[in-house]
């Protein structure tokens, strides 16, 4: 999947690397198209779920990240008032490796959605 | 002489090469290793609290650092990306889901779920090879 052409570049150029702004409006613009007036829903939530993180991942996969390896990772659940805390923590080099996240919210589900994406040397 | 040094050499590379096997062993995602890591920063972490507003955030932060630190302890040619969700039950349903583009041979993930009586925790591990 990944190219493995050894390319002996071992910092990303600008121009490809993980912006978070720049992800995390993708992430924004895709969760709040498909989330918006939805309900949430036992049975159609562990789909939906796959699917958003799907598209991020495809989304960021074509916006021209050079030699990036990619995680996305969604959490959707329902809001009836109970406490919820996510937390991350990444080993990895804060040089070229980079994160996005957002929080998307409607009146009965919240969903959040972080990408990371680290540099494969 | 020659016919058996001849047949050690065949049985030598039809063999599986040790060098590789171990090089194998080192750099795969080990699934089970990360999975005891996770449960017993868990565990150790939260263990039978019941769920307290005010506590959470430190659990979280707890359950994340205590993993990754005892990820780093493996030794391994690995970034690593934790994630931990807790949340309080009261019939809230949860999901969580991920997609990755990587190198499917090396790369790898763990998910727990771990539940007590009043709260949810969910932790991922994401293994990526250096």
């Amino acid at each position: 999947m990944m190219q493995g052409s050894n390319t002996y570049l071992i910092r990303p150029n600008h121009q490809h690397k993980f912006k978070p702004a720049v992800v995390k409006e993708y992430i924004r613009e895709i969760v709040r198209d498909r989330l918006s007036g939805v309900r949430y829903n036992p049975e159609e939530v562990p789909e939906l779920c796959r699917s958003l993180a799907d598209s991020i991942k495809d989304k960021v996969k074509n916006a021209g990240l050079d030699r990036y390896k990619l995680v996305v990772q969604v959490v959707i659940g329902e809001q009836r008032g109970q406490g919820v805390k996510m937390s991350s923590r990444c080993l990895w080099d804060a040089d070229t490796d980079n994160y996005a996240e957002d929080v998307f919210m409607n009146e009965n589900m919240f969903c959040v959605a972080a990408v990371f994406g680290s540099y494969y040397y | 002489m020659g016919k058996q040094i001849r047949r050690w050499l065949a049985q030598i590379v039809t063999l599986p090469n040790p060098t590789v096997l171990f090089f194998l062993a080192k750099t795969a995602f080990a699934v089970e290793e990360v999975s005891k890591i996770i449960k017993e920063s868990v565990e150790s972490a939260i263990g039978g609290n019941a769920y307290q507003h005010s506590r959470v955030h430190q659990w979280t932060t707890t359950v994340v650092e205590q993993c990754l630190s005892q990820l780093s302890k493996l030794g391994k040619p690995f970034k690593y990306i934790v994630t931990c969700v807790i949340m309080q039950k009261n019939g809230a349903g949860l999901q969580t889901s991920s997609a990755c583009f990587w190198d499917n041979t090396t790369d790898g993930s763990c998910a727990v779920r771990w539940e007590n009586k009043s709260m949810y925790c969910i932790v991922s591990v994401y293994g990526l090879a250096i």
